[in-house]
């Protein structure tokens, strides 16, 4: 119980106060009332305190948003991480996902009933695309996969702004986007007049407790889970490392695209320049958090959307930076890799 | 093509060029030690930020230039304490470094600077002039290369040859090889493997800073959000394109930059008649980098005890 309370609960609670810490001085540096302005965050995130215009409605409006992509591209991260490998590529696997959904919703004459699982599939299929090059880079190379995520983000972002200001832009006006995809082509609401989620939510908590069963329940998960805690190690048993590893990068790639079709199919309805990919990168700080595993990245997920969610209420509210947010994120990472991610290593 | 060609056109190159040659310098000195330094980007942008705030307040542009470096320096201070005191994954720790920057520098930018353009106030510095180019006016090439360059690309242009002597004629240069090829086998021949890992991990912030700087005080005269805008990453697509060599990364920063200064000249100009897309011209850096990493421009093997 000492131990448990030394090694897990003590750097939790200094994690805590340490973000509200950091939270603190820079809502003061932003010459902002402390007191106040935590009431405000705390509104952001929950809806509570109520405020005259704004309730737990339009909070939930907010948070569900970043989370449903945040559970995406932070299982993303989580599952490349699983098998050893850093995907950093998520937000350009993110940014082809969703150009692919676009591109097939608003393609005519594809039957109506299959239009949306088409438009989903597309997406993450090109994710997994995306992802590959990386991978096989990786096994048969031995390339370093954040070094060519990298290059692959850039080759993205370059690569779907040239298709949507050329190839594929709306013709009937001057905008660099996309035509809106057809309505077949969208994801439901959850509930109508509720709540401003689409069925996009339902499919990232499905995906992330289908993940857990698969990493954690299977002979696949085992593997790639061996993969990734010694490689050598798990050759030396058998494991068919190179292919648990591109799986796994495969895999990752296609959930970030996921996350882009999401957006597409769920909220934006079609995709253009400047479309959101850094959720991709917050995925990163979504899969540490969670040490990797699927169910907890439910939980991550949902602080870091509530924490963008309230930083965001506080910039609309009072005109404070909304990069609190951003710059509260790095430290929680690296905090979190320096207590959790230490490398066991013994040195001189 | 005449028209497209000219002088002109490789003058802006060296000019897009220079915070790219001085950031893959900078990760080259901490990768040959054995660092992953994917902080650079957060660096450069830091160091432009602490360049504009510092010559803005001092009025005066070596104020500027001097923030930057420092600001590079404690970037990489917590980068070199995360790795090697605290022996956080490299990468994660560059990751964090990154997003730390974008996040300060937005911040920072909005309540310390905006409110002066706000109010009115310039938020524009001067910039350092072009170097005189004395007895070299008169040599037909260099002349157009170098005029209207500042001492900065100048430096730049140095530095690699500088680093390569260092690297290879002194002792420290030396070290620096034992330590990235193999830091136990150094250490017991008595190399201060620590020392060395902090010590290249600062020259790269300071290099990196010294990159930022650049955009503002020489290039553009003012900070912007964002406004390293992925140099940071090209830089390290530079260095293991030109495969951890002073002169290798620095020729392929020239190259990318040339991609730069002739994806601007093309911009809405038409080729033989063909509107070729800038946005691949963007991208060229980025896939030639991953051809190399392919494997088929010859083998690239980065020093054997990066990471650990």
């Amino acid at each position: 119980m000492g131990a448990m309370l030394r090694t897990r609960v003590a750097p939790a609670l200094l994690g805590a106060l340490m973000v509200l810490a950091v939270l603190s001085a820079l809502v003061l540096a932003a010459g902002k009332p402390l007191g106040e302005s935590f009431q405000i965050i705390l509104q952001g995130a929950t809806g509570y305190p109520r405020g005259e215009a704004f309730g737990p409605l339009d909070a939930w409006d907010a948070v569900l948003h970043d989370l449903t992509l945040l559970v995406l591209t932070g299982l993303a991260v989580a599952v490349a991480l699983q098998a050893g490998l850093f995907n950093i590529g998520a937000a350009g696997q993110l940014l082809v996902g969703a150009l692919a959904a676009a591109w097939v919703g608003t393609q005519t004459g594809i039957p109506t009933p299959v239009h949306l699982p088409l438009a989903l599939a597309a997406g993450a299929l090109a994710g997994a695309l995306w992802a590959f090059p990386p991978a096989w880079l990786k096994v048969r190379r031995g390339a370093h996969e954040v070094i060519s995520t990298i290059m692959f983000n850039y080759i993205a972002l370059y690569l779907t702004h040239w298709l949507v200001t050329e190839r594929l832009k709306d013709p009937s006006g001057d905008a660099p986007q996309t035509a809106p995809i057809a309505e077949v082509a969208r994801l439901p609401m959850l509930h109508e007049a509720f709540l401003q989620a689409s069925w996009g939510l339902a499919i990232a908590v499905l995906v992330a407790l289908g993940l857990w069963l698969a990493l954690y329940r299977t002979v696949w998960g085992y593997e790639t889970r061996a993969t990734g805690a010694n490689r050598d190690a798990a050759d030396a048993a058998g494991a068919p490392t190179a292919r648990r590893m591109t799986e796994a990068m495969l895999l990752s790639g296609a959930l970030a695209g996921l996350a882009g079709a999401i957006e597409v199919c769920g909220v934006q309805y079609r995709f253009f320049e400047g479309f959101p990919a850094e959720y991709g990168f917050d995925g990163i700080a979504v899969a540490l958090l969670a040490g990797n595993h699927p169910a907890l990245t439910l939980v991550s997920a949902y602080l870091m959307s509530a924490l963008r969610s309230g930083a965001y209420h506080l910039h609309a509210e009072t005109g404070a930076p909304k990069e609190i947010a951003v710059v509260v994120q790095a430290v929680l990472i690296l905090y979190v890799a320096a207590v959790y991610l230490r490398k066991r290593r013994i040195e001189g | 093509m005449g028209g497209i060609l000219d002088a002109e056109l490789f003058g802006t190159a060296i000019r897009q060029a220079t915070p790219l040659i001085l950031a893959a310098l900078g990760g080259l000195l901490s990768e040959r030690v054995g660092v992953v330094n994917i902080g650079l980007e957060g660096k450069i942008l830091m160091g432009a930020f602490a360049a504009a705030l510092g010559a803005l307040l001092s009025g005066s542009l070596w104020v500027g230039l001097a923030a930057a470096v420092v600001v590079g320096l404690a970037l990489a201070l917590i980068h070199a304490v995360a790795t090697q005191e605290l022996r956080t994954d490299h990468i994660v720790s560059g990751v964090a470094i990154n997003l730390l920057a974008l996040g300060l520098s937005t911040y920072l930018f909005r309540q310390l600077i905006v409110p002066r353009e706000e109010a009115g106030e310039s938020s524009v510095v001067p910039t350092f002039g072009a170097v005189s180019l004395g007895g070299l006016e008169n040599l037909p090439l260099l002349n157009v290369l170098l005029q209207d360059q500042s001492w900065l690309t100048l430096f730049a242009l140095a530095l690699p040859f500088v680093l390569l002597a260092l690297l290879t004629r002194t002792r420290w240069g030396l070290r620096v090889y034992a330590v990235g090829n193999d830091s136990q086998k150094a250490r017991m021949m008595g190399v201060p493997v620590k020392r060395m890992r902090y010590l290249g991990v600062l020259l790269s912030g300071a290099l990196a800073g010294l990159a930022g700087a650049f955009l503002v005080l020489a290039a553009t005269g003012q900070f912007r959000e964002n406004m390293s805008a992925g140099r940071g990453f090209i830089a390290l697509a530079a260095l293991i394109f030109g495969r951890w060599h002073p002169l290798g990364a620095a020729g392929a920063a020239l190259g990318f930059g040339f991609f730069e200064a002739l994806q601007m000249r093309l911009q809405g100009q038409p080729i033989l008649g063909v509107q070729l897309p800038t946005d691949l011209l963007l991208m060229l850096p980025y896939l030639l980098t991953v051809i190399a990493l392919m494997g088929l421009l010859g083998r690239m093997k980065p020093p054997s005890d990066l990471g650990n």
